[in-house]
């Protein structure tokens, strides 16, 4: 455990994009919202100045920067973390430690997996407090020329849970591809950039001129548009169908955006997941018996 | 004495070349293991895997356990030091520490720091900004906290000039020997280490050529600096390898009575440097073992063996 532990503390000395992107979406936020000049909404009449829905909007807006950057310095963490060790040769170095490759290989996947992801969640949950801090102390955000209420607490508790839920969601449904980005970082012996996004187009682009299918575009396809549509909040009722389903939600702080159809409980249930899930953990294996095996230093 | 390397019948192939060539040999507890070759000779295949870094096929036992299985395990006992070039340039000279701290169970922080109180590394440097005789000192410091019982080296001086590679020979003599722990290393700079080692392998093209206690060299194996007119009576016996210093012919001899030599010359032991070259030229022309007086040693210098 010590070991472990140990290890993901020094993926993160090696890899400073993996803090500094998030850190620096914070900063830029806030900065943002500090500086930003009056906002104001009309909602027509109907709707009194009392409503909480801009402060529901910017909650759900607000993870959204620091998951997009995550998201990628992730992915490029992923694909360099199994390459970089041999090119510098310092794998000759972190091998003559009693660490085994499974260890390291796992240590890197948490990183990337859960470390990263969760840190950045919990940034993002206690820069919406501060956000909401600043813009109630300068009163900036007005509804039909009334100051609306920018805190609730309940609503605050109910988006970060939907977050929370969604991101574990996203995070086993991404698991595959992370674990194929890892793949492709032991297997490269140059540039794994070109190993990550080659074989898989062009085993499309084969299967499709041989079976006339496109299976495995659509598998690829599948997993990209789902973060597009999490990412820029197309879906939106992907995320609350979450929050309806949890105890929590109740009747308290029904939100202004009312969702219908099944978004991550649907994702939660579909086969492809836990499929993706089996698929993952086989591609782990082989990134491990690769690291273990392979002497090209 | 117990050996702490069992190595039998190992064999390494990279596709079609064969690297290794059904090596065996034994490492006692306390030895000081030289292991010489030129370069491609097999000499870090060798050392990767008896450290279980490269499936192999034959045996390799360290320890008891069997390298390629047991890699992270064998760790705990060995350690390991290639040449200065990899300890990752990103690496922090405090976070190296707190690393091998936190992942090595021998590691005592204290020698460590011992150790590089002695240097001019500022530890908040990156390894990258450090020169490579820091980088080198930096290794060391690291590897001789750590309480193994099995040091092993590979090329350690590499690339480092001349009071480096002094200082860290004399580090290691200093600070690691007082242990009676075992060593093993594999250098081109035989006469750095010539009075180091009590154990020496050469090996070449996958073979063993020699291997040997460096304390029975002398009994089997003499050098002969050929008087003025005992040429022929000294080619007449055959030596393993011949040159010429200054005009004047001197030969190696394996096997020969030191009384039989000395009335044709001065008679010394060999250096090891000296002695490599002859082994590899005799296999070199294995159909002519008295080739080395002909063409066969301008083959190979000896600066090459140094």
């Amino acid at each position: 455990m010590k070991v472990l532990a140990m290890q993901m503390r020094r993926e993160i000395w090696e890899h400073r994009s993996l803090w500094i992107a998030p850190l620096l979406i914070a900063v830029l936020l806030l900065v943002g919202v500090a500086t930003l000049g009056r906002i104001q909404f009309y909602e027509g009449p109907a709707r009194p100045a009392t409503a909480t829905a801009p402060f529901e909007l910017m909650l759900l807006g607000w993870g959204v920067p620091f998951y997009l950057a995550a998201g990628i310095v992730v992915a490029v963490y992923l694909l360099d973390c199994l390459y970089g060790e041999r090119r510098d040769r310092s794998i000759l170095f972190w091998r003559s430690m009693p660490v085994s490759d499974t260890e390291t290989v796992l240590a890197k996947l948490l990183v990337g997996l859960v470390v990263v992801p969760y840190a950045t969640f919990l940034l993002s949950a206690l820069t919406s407090v501060l956000a909401s801090v600043i813009l109630a102390v300068r009163h900036h955000v007005l509804v039909n020329g009334q100051v609306a209420p920018l805190w609730n607490t309940l609503m605050w508790v109910r988006m970060q849970l939907v977050m929370l839920y969604g991101l574990t969601v996203l995070l086993l449904w991404y698991a595959p591809y992370a674990a194929y980005l890892m793949l492709a970082s032991a297997w490269a012996r140059r540039s794994p950039y070109a190993w990550a996004f080659v074989p898989p187009v062009l085993l499309a682009v084969c299967e499709n001129m041989v079976f006339g299918t496109n299976y495995l575009g659509r598998i690829v396809e599948r997993g990209f548009s789902q973060v597009l549509r999490l990412a820029f909040n197309l879906n939106l009722q992907f995320a609350y169908s979450v929050g309806e389903s949890l105890p929590l939600a109740g009747n308290a702080a029904r939100g202004a955006v009312r969702p219908t159809g099944g978004g991550a409980t649907d994702l939660l249930a579909s086969p492809q997941l836990w499929l993706g899930l089996v698929v993952a953990a086989l591609m782990i294996a082989l990134a491990i018996r690769l690291r273990r095996y392979r002497d090209d230093s | 004495m117990a050996n702490i390397i069992e190595v039998r019948g190992l064999t390494k192939r990279y596709g079609r070349s064969l690297a290794l060539d059904g090596v065996s040999f034994n490492v006692g507890a306390g030895r000081i293991f030289g292991l010489i070759g030129r370069n491609g000779a097999g000499k870090t295949t060798l050392l990767k895997a008896i450290l279980g870094l490269t499936p192999y096929e034959g045996s390799v036992r360290v320890f008891g356990l069997e390298a390629a299985r047991d890699r992270s395990a064998l760790m705990n006992e060995i350690c390991f030091i290639a040449d200065t070039g990899v300890l990752p340039r990103w690496l922090r000279v405090d976070h190296a520490i707190d690393y091998v701290q936190g992942v090595h169970p021998r590691f005592e922080r204290a020698r460590a720091e011992a150790v590089l109180a002695g240097t001019r590394i500022p530890r908040r440097a990156r390894i990258g900004e450090l020169s490579k005789g820091m980088i080198t000192q930096l290794h060391l410091a690291l590897i001789l906290a750590i309480d193994a019982r099995l040091l092993v080296l590979d090329e350690p001086t590499l690339g480092l000039d001349l009071i480096y590679r002094r200082q860290f020979y004399d580090t290691l003599l200093t600070d690691y020997l007082d242990k009676e722990r075992t060593i093993l290393l594999t250098t081109h700079q035989v006469e750095e280490v010539e009075n180091l080692l009590t154990d020496v392998l050469f090996i070449d093209r996958g073979r063993v050529l020699l291997d040997a206690v460096v304390e029975d060299l002398p009994r089997r194996f003499l050098q002969l600096e050929v008087a003025a007119g005992q040429r022929e009576a000294a080619s007449a016996l055959k030596p393993l390898y011949s040159r010429e210093v200054l005009g004047r012919p001197v030969m190696l001899f394996e096997n020969q009575p030191r009384e039989v030599l000395a009335g044709l010359g001065e008679v010394h032991p060999p250096a090891i440097g000296e002695l490599f070259v002859a082994k590899l030229t005799a296999a070199a022309s294995p159909d002519d073992p008295s080739g080395g007086s002909s063409g066969g040693s301008s083959r190979l210098t000896t600066g090459e063996a140094a």
